[in-house]
C-alpha cells in the first residue's frame, strides 16, 4: 500500500537497483584476476519515466508501460525490471584480457553506497512526513 | 536477497585470493629446494590460475581457483661440485623461482584481498542503513 505512492515506489526501485549494482561490482572485484573477464556495470535506469508510469497507476514501478493512444493498440511490457548488465568501456586491459581496474571499482562502490544511503534517508524522511500528517509527531 | 549474494561473491573472492597466497608462500618457501639425487629436477614454480564460474542459483559469476599449473621456464644451474644433486660436471639445477616476482605477486594478492574485504564491509553498511528504516 505504501508503494502506491509514487515517491516510495521510485525510492524502492532505486534502492533495489543499487542492491543489484552492488552484486555486479562484487563480481567485478572478485574476478579482478580472472583472464578474459570483462568488467560490467548496470545500465542507468530512467527514473523519470518510472515516476511517470507510477503516476499512471501501474501496479509495479519496475515496469514501464507503453501509453496506448488508440484502443486498437496492444498493451505490453517494455522491459522486465529495467536492469540490464552491460560491459563498460575501460582504458586498461591486461594482456590476459582482464579489464577490471580496482581503483575504478572502489570508486563505483563508494558512489553506489552513497546513493543508496541517500535513497534510504529520503525514504525515512518520507515516512516522517506521513507520520506528521497522521498527527503522530516524530 | 541481493546483498547476501554480494557478500557471497566477495567471500568466494577472498577464498580464491587466500588460495593464491598459499601458492605464493609455497614458491617462496621452496625457492632453494634442489633435488636430492644427482641430475634430478628441483622444485618447479607453481602458478595459480583463476576462472569465472557462473552460479546458477544467484546468476552471478563467482571466481574459483582453477588447477595449479607449473611454470615451464627452464631451470638455472649453479656450479657446486660438492652438492649431492650435482651432475658429472658439478652443476646443480636450481628452482625457477624469482623471489622478487613472488614478492610483487604477494602484494597484488594482498591488494585484491583488501578490495574484496571492502566490498563486504560496504555491503554490510548498506544493509545496516536499510534496516535502520525500521528503527526511525
Amino acid at each position: 500500500m505504501l508503494t502506491d505512492l509514487p515517491l516510495f515506489a521510485a525510492l524502492k526501485h532505486k534502492m533495489r537497483w543499487h542492491e543489484a549494482r552492488q552484486t555486479v561490482l562484487a563480481q567485478n572485484v572478485s574476478n579482478a584476476d580472472t583472464p578474459g573477464y570483462e568488467a560490467r556495470d548496470l545500465s542507468a535506469p530512467d527514473f523519470g519515466s518510472m515516476l511517470g508510469a507510477a503516476r499512471a497507476r501501474v501496479t509495479s514501478a519496475a515496469y514501464v508501460q507503453p501509453a496506448r493512444t488508440n484502443a486498437m493498440h496492444m498493451t505490453g511490457r517494455l522491459s522486465a525490471g529495467g536492469m540490464t548488465q552491460e560491459a563498460i568501456d575501460t582504458f586498461e586491459t591486461t594482456p590476459k584480457g582482464n579489464t577490471v581496474v580496482l581503483e575504478e571499482e572502489m570508486m563505483r562502490l563508494a558512489d553506489n553506497q552513497m546513493q543508496h544511503q541517500m535513497a534510504v534517508g529520503l525514504y525515512q524522511k518520507g515516512l516522517g512526513l506521513l507520520r506528521m500528517a497522521l498527527g503522530r509527531g516524530r | 536477497m541481493d546483498f547476501l549474494n554480494s557478500i557471497m561473491v566477495a567471500a568466494k573472492g577472498l577464498r580464491a585470493q587466500s588460495g593464491r597466497m598459499r601458492v605464493i608462500a609455497e614458491n617462496i618457501a621452496n625457492a632453494d629446494s634442489t633435488a636430492s639425487t644427482p641430475g634430478g629436477d628441483p622444485y618447479r614454480r607453481k602458478v595459480p590460475t583463476f576462472r569465472a564460474v557462473l552460479d546458477r542459483a544467484t546468476g552471478a559469476h563467482n571466481v574459483e581457483l582453477g588447477p595449479v599449473a607449473r611454470d615451464p621456464s627452464a631451470f638455472s644451474v649453479r656450479y657446486e661440485p660438492g652438492h649431492p644433486a650435482a651432475d658429472e660436471a658439478g652443476y646443480v639445477k636450481r628452482p625457477n623461482v624469482n623471489s622478487l616476482i613472488e614478492t610483487v605477486d604477494m602484494r597484488e594478492a594482498q591488494r585484491s584481498y583488501q578490495a574484496n574485504l571492502n566490498i563486504i564491509s560496504s555491503t554490510r553498511q548498506m544493509l545496516a542503513r536499510t534496516l535502520d528504516i525500521l528503527r526511525s
